[in-house]
């Protein structure tokens, strides 16, 4: 099932997105259930519909 | 009204949602599933929330989140986050009940210093008080918590005082004490005695069970977190029991008449950071919330027992109804 948008909407890289001039901005890639950081090149998991949002569980983005 | 639950995979924190939830009001709830107790547990107390379209959750931790695009459109804040429980706050363990409850306090603070929600009710405890020479507790004694837990918590609801004096975070602080029901943590009490007394194995009591609490059900403290948002006055501090209290032993003879089964009881000296007494001056609460405890202790522990029933059974895929088997 696809995220609502308003929560897509309050979702940020933890990582990033309090670096000067960096917003935390996520890609959602709906059929692979993931949220990707470009500007910090993580992976952060969707299980069972649950935006997983921990830095030491995310994966490394591969390209 | 839209709301940001901390915590809400937890004991407190998915009734509190559910009852927001019920009445009506949006819920964006928080949790980043600590390890400290089992999984399962966390995973069932949010999946019943997760059935109601107006519920938003997400895995993540407050002390590396982004708080400020959580709190967005955010009017009151319930936070039910903590690294909880005394005997493990001791030692290396004590790091994370520095970063759950302290440093994730801080950060919540700030983001809600640019935020403004109208409200932030923080989840305090009854450990802040530590051992005192007279009780009831009031609000106005000297804390002296004599556990690290007791001491974060303790740090924790100074911030939330300091940021209302200093920028106006409208913060209210509840010191619940010692809270059962349905859902109640694997590590308390009452959840390992009537774990034993369904696995007919003993329970363990640290001290000689002439230790009292003023336990407080569940539902009690929901209310007083809705009653804190409107008639909680920011800055302060309320105790929030169960209006009475009972000795460990006076509660092994209640178990006895909810389960219909006497406890096998192992006797164990007390542990380090256990205070022996506690009991809740609820004037201040009274007067100022208009809070009245509804629950008695035979009622809850009841409602507890039927509830335990039916977790254990799925646990272990036994039919149990009633007695132990």
């Amino acid at each position: 099932m696809a995220l609502p948008k308003d929560l897509l909407d309050i979702l940020a890289c933890p990582k990033c997105v309090r670096e000067p001039g960096c917003t935390g901005e996520l890609e959602y890639r709906e059929s692979a259930n993931q949220l990707v950081c470009h500007h910090c090149k993580l992976v952060y998991r969707i299980e069972e519909d649950i935006p997983v949002m921990l830095i030491d569980e995310a994966t490394p983005l591969e390209e | 009204m839209r709301c940001l639950v901390t915590g809400v995979a937890g004991f407190i924190g998915s009734h509190l949602a559910q009852r927001l939830l019920e009445q009506g009001h949006e819920v964006v709830g928080v949790d980043c599933f600590t390890r400290a107790y089992d999984l399962a547990l966390k995973q069932a107390n949010v999946g019943q929330l997760r059935e109601n379209d107006k519920f938003r959750f997400v895995r993540g931790d407050l002390a590396e989140m982004d708080l400020h695009s959580l709190l967005e459109g955010v009017e009151v804040v319930f936070h039910m986050a903590a690294q909880a429980g005394v005997r493990s706050s001791w030692g290396k363990e004590f790091q994370l009940y520095l970063h759950h409850n302290v440093f994730s306090t801080q950060r919540l603070l700030e983001a809600c210093r640019e935020m403004r929600p109208r409200r932030l009710v923080y989840a305090s405890s009854s450990s802040v008080y530590g051992d005192q020479s007279h009780y009831p507790s009031s609000e106005e004694v000297v804390p002296r918590p004599i556990s690290p837990y007791g001491v974060t918590k303790l740090a924790a609801e100074h911030l939330c005082v300091l940021y209302w004096k200093s920028y106006q975070v409208p913060s209210v602080s509840l010191r619940y004490f010692t809270v059962y029901g349905p859902r109640q943590r694997p590590d308390m009490a009452f959840h390992r005695f009537l774990k034993a007394i369904w696995s007919k194995t003993a329970l363990t009591i640290y001290g000689d069970g002439s230790q009292s609490r003023d336990f407080t059900y569940v539902s009690d403290i929901v209310d007083a977190n809705l009653r804190a948002v409107e008639a909680g006055q920011p800055g302060k501090v309320y105790n929030i029991g169960g209006g009475a209290r009972a000795t460990l032993r006076e509660v092994l003879c209640i178990l006895e008449e909810v389960t219909g089964n006497a406890p096998l009881v192992s006797w164990e000296k007390p542990e380090l950071g256990d205070v022996r007494h506690t009991m809740a001056d609820l004037g201040l609460a009274k007067q100022e919330l208009g809070y009245r405890p509804k629950v008695g202790l035979r009622e809850g522990l009841a409602r507890q027992w039927a509830w335990m029933c039916d977790w254990l059974e799925k646990e272990s895929g036994l039919q149990v109804r009633g007695n132990v088997p």
